[in-house]
Parts: C-alpha cells; sequence; structure tokens
C-alpha cells in the first residue's frame, strides 16, 4: 500500500498529543473508563508525566552518557523537600509555584555537581554504587532531621500554584473548574506542559554539541577525550542536568499531592523502578523512556489495581488463603515481566538508533575487568 | 585469643564496651562477608550486579527454618542438634548453589551479549521473583529461628563482655570457608581458570578454559556461600523474613565494592569494616544514624581509594 | 503506516467510549452499598493489614453482608504498590478518588498508615464521604492543639467533620504506660522508637510521663527498621544498666528482634511495648522463650478473654474460624466495619452525607468487641480503657486496667 508523501514524512507525535489534550477535555471517555476500571485514568497520567519527567532526567545520566545512577530517588526528594520547605505554612517562606520549581530544580542540580565532582571520575559501576549510598543517605537524612522535614511525617500542605486571573474565564469555557484541589485537568495539563518543554529541550539537547559529546563518552571515553572532550565536565554537565530533571519532577510531585510525602517515597526502590522503565523502554531514547514509564508505572498504579478489583469482584480471593490472594502475586508479575522483556528485547522496546545500530554490528571481543 | 578476652573482661567500663562493639562489629562483619564473596565472585567473571543473590540467601534461610521444623531439632537431645546443624550446613549451601546455576542458566545466559545493563534489569526482576517466593513460602511477617546453638557467655556468665558459642560459631564456620575458599581459587586448575577468566575472557577462551562451566561454577560457590551464610544468619540472629535478602543483600554489595569489586579477600576485609562501621555508629554516633554512616564511609572511601580498598586501579577501555 | 496504529486505536477508544459515555447511564443498584478499605496490602506492613482486613470481613460475614435493606459489598484496596514495596502516596489518592467517584461507596475504611490519611482526608472531606480509620494514631489528625500547627483543619477543607477513628490516640496510652512501669517500681528507663509517626509519637509522650513522674530516662534513641539486628544498642543499653525497656514501634518494625536481641545480649531490664506489638506474631517473631515473664505490653481496649456480650461471640467466632484468638489489631479492623455497618443501617438511605452524620451520631455502641463507646466532637472515639499486659507460657496474659 503506497502512501502520500506527505503522509510518509508525518511523524506519528502529534497524533499522541491530541489524544493526551483531548481526553480530559471529552466528558464521556473519562466517566465511561472510571465506571469499567474504577480508576481515574487522567488523574494516573499526571502521575505518570512527572515519573515521566523524572525518568527522562535519568536517561540524561544512564541512557545517553552511560553513567549508571541508583540513587535518582534522592534527587526527585530533594526537589520534593525543598519546595516542601519552600512552601508550606509552617516555614516563613511562603514562595511560589514558578519560584519553587526553579529553586528546587537548581538545588537538586547543585546536589548533583557536590555529589558529582569528586566522585565521577570514579570506574563505571562504583559510580553506581556511590549514587546508591548518596540515595540511602539522603533518605536517612530526611528522616532523622526532624526539626528541618518534620520526619517520617511529612511536610504538607503544599499549597497549589496560582492561577492567573485572566486564565480563568477560557478555562471555565473548556469545562474546567478553576480550582486546583477540585478539578485534576488543571495538574494535568501543568505535567503535561512541563513534560513537553522537557521533551522539547532533550530533542534538541541529542542533536547539540553537548549531547553528542555525552553520547561520545557512553560509547568511549578514553576515544572521546582524545578527540578533545573534557571528558569530566561533560559527565557532570549531564549528571547536573538528570539530577536538576528529577528535582524538577519532585517539585511538581510535591505540588500534586501537596504533600512532600514521607521519606521513604524516596528510597531505593524508586531508584530502581525508574531505571528498569528506562532500560525497558530503550536506554537514551526518549521515545522508549516514555514508554517505559507508561508500561511499568501504569502495571503499578492502574493495572494492577484494576486487576485485583476484577478478581476481588469475581470472588475467587475470598477467604484467608494467601495463594489466592492478587497481592501475594504482584511482585512475582512485575519480575516475570522484566525478565521476559530483557529476554526477548534487551535493547529495550524502542532503542534509540545508535544502540540499536550496534547490537546488530559484532562487538568487539576485548572485554577488560579489573 | 582468649586469653586476650579474658584480660579485656578485666578492664574498665568504656573499653569493654569498645570491645563489645568490636567483637559484635565482626561477628556481622563476618556475616556480610561471605554474602559479599558470592557478589564479588560472579561480578569479577561476567561484570554482573547479581541483585538476586540476596534473594538467594533469603530462600536458604527459609529452606533452613523448614529443615528444622522437619527434623524436629528444637527438641532434640544435644548430640542430634550438632548433627543437624551440621547436616544444614551441608544441605542449604547446595540447594542455594543448585539455584543460583539455574538461575544464571535460565535467566543471564541468553543475555551474556546483550546491553551491559539489560541483565541487570534481568537480575532485579530475578529478584522480585524470589522475594515474592519467600512470601507465599514464609508469609508476611518475620520468623523466629529457633535458638539451636547456645547463647552461653564463653568468658562466664559473670563477665560484662559476652563472647557466646553463637560468636565461636561464626567464626569457626566462616574463617575454614574463606581459606578454603582462597585456596582453591590460588591452587586449583578451576581456580586459575576463574582467575584467568575473570582477567581476560577472550584470552582465557584462547587458552582453553571452557567459560560457560567456570561461570557455572562461580554461581555454583557464590550460592553455596550463601547458602552457609543464611544458616548462620538464622543461627545468629534468630530472624529470617521475606525482606532479609534486601537489606543484607545491599550491605553485602556494599561490603564487596569497599573491598575492590571482584577482589575476594576485598569482599572479606569490605564486609569485617562494614560490619565495625555499623557497630561502632551505634555505639558512637546514634543507632538511627548507622546505615547512613556506612554509605557515608563507602563514599568516602571511594573518592579516596577509587578502586576500593583493595582493588587495584585498572583503566576502562584501554 | 505502522506507526499511526496505535495513535489511532487510541483515537478509536475516545470516540467508542463517548458513544457508551453518550448511551449509558451511571449508578448502580439502589440497594447495594460498598464499603471499602484502603490498606497497604503489599510489602512491610502486609502481616498487619491481613489482620485488620481478616477482622473486617468477620464482621460483615457475622452482619450475612447485609445492613438494614441494604445489600454490602466490601471491597479490599491497596494503597502500596509492588515497585515501591510500601504505601504510596499516589496509590492512596487514586483510592480515595475512586472511592469519591463511585456513587456506590458509602464508607472508606483506612488507612493504616497516619501519613496515608493526611493525604486522602482532605479529598474525602470534600466530597463528603465518611471515613473510619481502624488504628491511625496520631492525635493531630483530629485532636486540634496536639499535632503539627493547623492540623486538623487542614485535613478539612469543608469545615466539617468526615474522619472519625476507634483507636485511641497515643496521647492517652504513652502516659498510662509510664504510670504503670511506675507502679510495678521501675526506677530508670531507655526508650527507643522506630522512627515512624507512631512509634515515635508515643514514645515520646512515655518520655514526657516519665519525667513527670520521676523516672530517669537514660537514654532515647530511634532505631533504623530495615536493620537486621541491634546487638550493638544492647551493648549500649547494657552498659546503663536501666530497669526497663520501653520500645515504640510495632511488631512489623523489629519489635520481636529488640525482645529477642535484649536477652541474647544479657540484659536483665524488662521491655514495655504498645498495642501494636499486642499480636501472636509478635510472640512468634520474638520466640516465646525471648518474652516470657519479661515484657508488658499496653493496649487501649480490653482483652479478647474480658470480653462480654457481643464481644464474646466474636472471640469464640474468630477462635472457630482461626483457630486462635483475635489481635489487637484484627479487633479494630472488626470494630470499625461494625461501626460502618453501624451507621448505614441507623441511616437507613443509601445517602453520603446521612451515612456521614449517622457515623458521627454514634453514642454509646456496645455491640463490637471494644466494649461500649461513642465518638466525640473531633471524630475520635471515647474508648479510654488501657488495659496492661504481659507475656506468659507464650500467651498474652491480662493483668490490669491501666489508670484507674
Amino acid at each position: 500500500m503506497s502512501a502520500p508523501r506527505w503522509l510518509d514524512r508525518m511523524p506519528a507525535w502529534p497524533l499522541y498529543l491530541a489524544v493526551l489534550v483531548a481526553f480530559p477535555l471529552l466528558v464521556y471517555p473519562n466517566e465511561v473508563l472510571f465506571r469499567w476500571t474504577g480508576i481515574s485514568i487522567g488523574g494516573q497520567l499526571t502521575y505518570i508525566f512527572i515519573y515521566a519527567i523524572l525518568a527522562l532526567g535519568l536517561n540524561v545520566v544512564v541512557g545517553y552518557t552511560g553513567i549508571l545512577h541508583l540513587g535518582i530517588a534522592a534527587f526527585f526528594g530533594i526537589g520534593a523537600y525543598v519546595t516542601g520547605i519552600l512552601t508550606v505554612p509552617a516555614y516563613p517562606f511562603g514562595v511560589g509555584f514558578v519560584a519553587a520549581l526553579v529553586l528546587s530544580t537548581g538545588a537538586a542540580a547543585l546536589a548533583g555537581i557536590l555529589l558529582g565532582a569528586p566522585t565521577l571520575r570514579l570506574r563505571g559501576d562504583y559510580v553506581a554504587i556511590v549514587t546508591l549510598g548518596f540515595g540511602e543517605v539522603t533518605r536517612f537524612t530526611l528522616r532523622n532531621l526532624e526539626e528541618i522535614t518534620a520526619g517520617t511525617r511529612g511536610l504538607n500542605p503544599v499549597p497549589p500554584p496560582q492561577l492567573p486571573a485572566f486564565l480563568e474565564p477560557p478555562l471555565r469555557l473548556l469545562g474546567i473548574t478553576p480550582d486546583w484541589s477540585l478539578d485534576y485537568r488543571l495538574f494535568y495539563f501543568l505535567a503535561l506542559g512541563l513534560l513537553l518543554v522537557v521533551i522539547w529541550l532533550l530533542h534538541n539537547l541529542e542533536d547539540s554539541r553537548l549531547g553528542r559529546a555525552w553520547m561520545a563518552i557512553r560509547e568511549d571515553e578514553l576515544a572521546a577525550a582524545c578527540m578533545g572532550i573534557n571528558a569530566s565536565r561533560v559527565k557532570l554537565s549531564a549528571f547536573a542536568l538528570g539530577c536538576g530533571l528529577a528535582g524538577m519532577a519532585g517539585c511538581l510531585y510535591a505540588t500534586v499531592l501537596a504533600s512532600t510525602a514521607g521519606p521513604d517515597a524516596f528510597d531505593f526502590n524508586r531508584s530502581v523502578l525508574m531505571l528498569c522503565c528506562i532500560i525497558l523502554g530503550g536506554l537514551g531514547s526518549l521515545r522508549g523512556t516514555l514508554l517505559g514509564v507508561l508500561l511499568l508505572i501504569g502495571f503499578d498504579n492502574v493495572v494492577a489495581p484494576v486487576l485485583d478489583g476484577f478478581i476481588q469482584a469475581s470472588g475467587i480471593s475470598s477467604g484467608d488463603n494467601r495463594f489466592l490472594t492478587f497481592s501475594n502475586w504482584k511482585l512475582m508479575i512485575f519480575g516475570l515481566a522484566l525478565i521476559l522483556m530483557m529476554r526477548f528485547r534487551p535493547e529495550g522496546l524502542l532503542p534509540s538508533r545508535q544502540i540499536e545500530a550496534e547490537m546488530h554490528t559484532p562487538q568487539p571481543l576485548t572485554e577488560e575487568t579489573a | 585469643m582468649f586469653p586476650v578476652l579474658l584480660a579485656a573482661a578485666e578492664a574498665p567500663d568504656a573499653w569493654q564496651t569498645f570491645l563489645q562493639y568490636t567483637l559484635i562489629g565482626l561477628s556481622n562483619g563476618a556475616l556480610f562477608a561471605l554474602v559479599a564473596l558470592g557478589y564479588t565472585m560472579v561480578y569479577g567473571i561476567i561484570e554482573l550486579i547479581n541483585f538476586a543473590h540476596g534473594e538467594v540467601f533469603m530462600l536458604g534461610s527459609f529452606l533452613a527454618l523448614a529443615l528444622i521444623g522437619v527434623m524436629g531439632l528444637e527438641e532434640a537431645a544435644l548430640w542430634q542438634r550438632w548433627l543437624g546443624i551440621g547436616l544444614l550446613f551441608v544441605v542449604v549451601p547446595i540447594f542455594c548453589g543448585a539455584l543460583n546455576v539455574g538461575i544464571d542458566l535460565a535467566v543471564y545466559k541468553p543475555l551474556r551479549d546483550a546491553p551491559k545493563l539489560a541483565p541487570l534489569v534481568s537480575a532485579i526482576g530475578v529478584s522480585f521473583v524470589l522475594m515474592n517466593v519467600g512470601l507465599l513460602w514464609g508469609g508476611a511477617a518475620d520468623r523466629h529461628f529457633p535458638d539451636l546453638v547456645s547463647r552461653e557467655n564463653l568468658l562466664g556468665s559473670e563477665a560484662a563482655l559476652s563472647f557466646t558459642y553463637k560468636d565461636l560459631m561464626i567464626v569457626a564456620v566462616t574463617v575454614p570457608i574463606m581459606i578454603a575458599l582462597s585456596v582453591f581459587v590460588k591452587g586449583t586448575r578451576l581456580g586459575k581458570a576463574m582467575r584467568a577468566t575473570a582477567q581476560d575472557p577472550l584470552a582465557a577462551k584462547l587458552m582453553g578454559i571452557n567459560a560457560d562451566r567456570v561461570i557455572s561454577v562461580t554461581f555454583a560457590i557464590g550460592g553455596a556461600l550463601a547458602g552457609a551464610a543464611a544458616v548462620i544468619y538464622g543461627l545468629y540472629i534468630n530472624t529470617v523474613s521475606y525482606q532479609m535478602g534486601f537489606t543484607n543483600g545491599l550491605y553485602a554489595f556494599t561490603a564487596a565494592v569497599l573491598g575492590g569489586i571482584g577482589n575476594i579477600p576485598g569482599a572479606v576485609l569490605g564486609g569485617l569494616v562494614i560490619g565495625l562501621a555499623r557497630a561502632f555508629g551505634s555505639g558512637y554516633v546514634g543507632e538511627r544514624w548507622t546505615s547512613a554512616l556506612v554509605f557515608v564511609i563507602l563514599i568516602a572511601i571511594l573518592v579516596f581509594r577509587p578502586a576500593g580498598l583493595l582493588g587495584t586501579h585498572a583503566r576502562e577501555k584501554v | 503506516m505502522t506507526r499511526f496504529i496505535p495513535p489511532l486505536l487510541l483515537v478509536a477508544l475516545l470516540a467508542v467510549t463517548t458513544i457508551v459515555g453518550w448511551g449509558g447511564s451511571a449508578g448502580g443498584d439502589p440497594n447495594t452499598i460498598k464499603i471499602v478499605s484502603s490498606l497497604p496490602r503489599t510489602g512491610s506492613a502486609k502481616a498487619q493489614t491481613d489482620t485488620i482486613v481478616g477482622g473486617m470481613k468477620m464482621a460483615l460475614d457475622e452482619a450475612g453482608y447485609k445492613a438494614g435493606k441494604f445489600n454490602i459489598e466490601f471491597l479490599d484496596w491497596d494503597d502500596a504498590t509492588a515497585g515501591a514495596g510500601q504505601w504510596t502516596a499516589e496509590a492512596e489518592t487514586a483510592n480515595a478518588n475512586r472511592a469519591v467517584g463511585d456513587p456506590d461507596v458509602m464508607v472508606y475504611l483506612g488507612t493504616y498508615n497516619s501519613g496515608a490519611a493526611k493525604i486522602s482526608m482532605p479529598i474525602l472531606n470534600k466530597a463528603g464521604l465518611l471515613m473510619i480509620s481502624p488504628v491511625n494514631t496520631w492525635p493531630g489528625l483530629t485532636k486540634p492543639g496536639m499535632g503539627d500547627p493547623g492540623e486538623p483543619d487542614i485535613y478539612r477543607p469543608s469545615g466539617e467533620i468526615t474522619y472519625v477513628r476507634l483507636v485511641p490516640t497515643d496521647d492517652l496510652q504513652g502516659p498510662l504506660g509510664a504510670q504503670w512501669a511506675k507502679e510495678l517500681g521501675f526506677k530508670s528507663v531507655y526508650v527507643l522508637d522506630d522512627n515512624e509517626v507512631y512509634g515515635k509519637g508515643i514514645a515520646t509522650l512515655f518520655i514526657d510521663a516519665c519525667h513527670e513522674l520521676g523516672i530517669e530516662v537514660l537514654g532515647h534513641e530511634s532505631i533504623d527498621v530495615k536493620a537486621q539486628e541491634f546487638k550493638p544498642l544492647m551493648a549500649t543499653i547494657k552498659s546503663l544498666k536501666p530497669d526497663l525497656v520501653y520500645f515504640g514501634g510495632t511488631t512489623q518494625s523489629k519489635g520481636g528482634q529488640i525482645a529477642k536481641d535484649m536477652v541474647a545480649a544479657g540484659l536483665d531490664a524488662k521491655l514495655m511495648v504498645p498495642d501494636a506489638c499486642y499480636e501472636e506474631a509478635f510472640i512468634e517473631s520474638a520466640g516465646a522463650e525471648n518474652v516470657n515473664d519479661r515484657v508488658y505490653v499496653t493496649f487501649g481496649g480490653l482483652p479478647p478473654e474480658q470480653w462480654t456480650g457481643a464481644g464474646a461471640r466474636f472471640r469464640d467466632e474468630y477462635i472457630k474460624q482461626h483457630g486462635k484468638k483475635p489481635e489487637g489489631y484484627a479487633i479494630y479492623g472488626y470494630e470499625a466495619a461494625k461501626a460502618a455497618l453501624e451507621a448505614i443501617r441507623t441511616a437507613g438511605v443509601k445517602d453520603r452525607r446521612a451515612i456521614l452524620e449517622a457515623a458521627r451520631g454514634i453514642r454509646d455502641f456496645d455491640q463490637g468487641a471494644l466494649g461500649t463507646w461513642s465518638f466525640d466532637e473531633n471524630g475520635d472515639s471515647t474508648l479510654t480503657t488501657i488495659s496492661g499486659l504481659t507475656i506468659r507460657n507464650g500467651q498474652f496474659e491480662f493483668v490490669k486496667l491501666l489508670g484507674q
């Protein structure tokens, strides 16, 4: 079947975007999907957008630059807690959303620089364990510095952003109530908008001088250094940007939840889950990262509860038999999915072109170990 | 060793507490070291951070618990107990070794040529699956592991310093295991093949070494060590739960890196350092900062010794 | 053109759902009411939530899944995810929104973690949906001036009280525990907590009371709940020679391990623990030989063997079904479901507002297992019975009522 040339050239993403924008504005799809699944798909998509920003940040570090980062949750948490400190009524700052967003992004990036400057020169897997360690240290610090972080109670309430007055009439026209806590769609569009900005930024960076330097380092650090790339500075820039994006996601997370949640929301599990998202989707690929987040977070937050609901409604799982309770099988399903996906698509579902090309050329046979 | 400890029992209070921390730290450290060896050996050969290793350890301790129930060791006579414990030290390591080899063959082996991070994600997947198996097997709550080894103080029941039969058991089991391991790796043909494969897989292959076999042996030994550690852990800590693999795996992995990953004496040293850091951290800094302290030490050591305590610095891709 | 297939499918889905939505109508069976629970059912708290849900189901079974003329449907929702291994804020938010959006849901039983309640309370409050918590003990959720600044009003955007709870809050149990310690003749205490909202809260209140009563507090430490053992900590405590160790925490936050390591370190001090350790799992995880005659437990309510009337029936039925006595948390789950059924029955209509008012209006309720109680103006139950127990021969044994 031959298609017209203009169709051949047209990318598919505007169609996705159109669906994402149209979906919350249409009343019936939401209602019907809620009736079928019991989940507010739009509300959950907001979180998926936030995790997508987090994953894209991680992808800059792991996917583009090839640094294994096992502590991204710490920077997510730093973003959330900086936002919390800057906005909750218990503190005197009370800054607005935009300032909080900028400052928490900056704070997380700064933390990334402070950690990365002395440690990024380490060999690959040593950096991994340093980031892991930093993640745990951050979590314990958030837990233990109760005077500042309120410990496991978390900081709340984080106020919603101030809506500019001129936006109210057009919002009402679209059927959106201009109250953040009553209508999830305000956060939905806020998160979607920020995600688009991040995607646009990264898309441009991919082909920039800096982006190509990142990938050169991923492929061969020594060769890249020989070509005149200042490896440590370039790595540090990727690390700072990745951590900064994580901080931005953290700020959004705290704002949407109206709370910083607790320190345990930013533990090693979260880091590992995000890493699984980007590897599963395809390292170094924007589309892949988005798909990975959609699948894994979607399973955790949407598919699992829906399945659980169906199973309970069907009456199989009544009683105390632990083998017949869905929640007792969640980890198994999740783990098997990871194993099988890696078995059949080790390069990820939508790998970047470069990595895919590598997979289909014979590997150089020299490998080294310490 | 005993005269020293007995003399120490006469020392002033602050010193006794210090010695007590040291003893506890070393015992716990030896445990971490046993698990860390499995990480470090596997990493040395195939450069995989085997996240599922801690879960193999966890299932080993569940098996030990089940076997104790089956054999009725809690009510058995003393000699029967010792026999039973001896049997645990045979059966559980075999089980864990076999499990570890099975995981490698089924999951990691097909991914040998895949991008480096693919087996890592698979390992995380295996770890989730095994954790779920543990949950279905042992339930969600902590389980008590019977106190089969006497906690009578070897220094006399009145002494302030305590060094019990349990502490003695850790020394009596881990030291011979570690000596045997180093003799094996240094002296035997298979051990040499392992070191050769770790150093340069391609050259090793060209020399006629069967790399697959070496890898399987490595997984078997790593698993068996985790199995032995699981039995000791049960007898020493007396609690098992389906989540114990995660925490212990994390510390053991940290120990392996701290010592220089891929380096066998390094893993032992790393384990001891972490054990001691935890004990002194709890004693002199504060219990709630203990875990954070371990990682702060880790980061500090890596900043100053980038290849770990005993690792030699090898440049990547030269 | 394959790349256009997925987005076109999405467009088709939108179209189909729009058409379906146009035609269909919402609303279910007018005689069916849903009660939902939102508790962490995956991960570290699973063991305790198993017993809570077990208790809820017992109450519903007893009532034959009926309240007045309504058929009751019970849904056991999870606010934890497999990826996180514990409760997550977004899962709790999703559950709250799901409950609000489902017109059949009239009662929300939850949460387990006080932190989770802080997230879902405002959402449910705005929708005017009744929330009954079996086990949240953070005082700030209901009691003005007892928690952080601004609490509890920040959880009540509608200005109305929609959240009620059964368990006596920590400000009651901690001090009574200290008083009991004084009566038992303990002169000095070392206090531990698990650094969680519940454990730390109750430990702090216990310490305050100790200062008032003249019990010497030798030290206060928070533990890391993910640590495996506390031998160095016990060595520290041993060198201070306290008469008593108090642990503010739960079985899951290593209560059993603490009891065990105390014995292993040769510590002669006794151990006192709050209600979250009042369950068989505590004895099981600590090992009976490590806790016999050396542990004191405080618990809000009466232990099962002291129950009369409806409580006794519940106890006997529970033993028949499960082969053992109900646990502390199971009782609160049971009582919460009982209260929900009572509210639906007295309201008599399928209306959130009416059921909410009926629940708040519960007075002198004696059909459950916790004795007779009412809800007060903050939404707290008037339960102030705190019992003191000990462990003997691997069983909890009632000693006395505290504070009397």
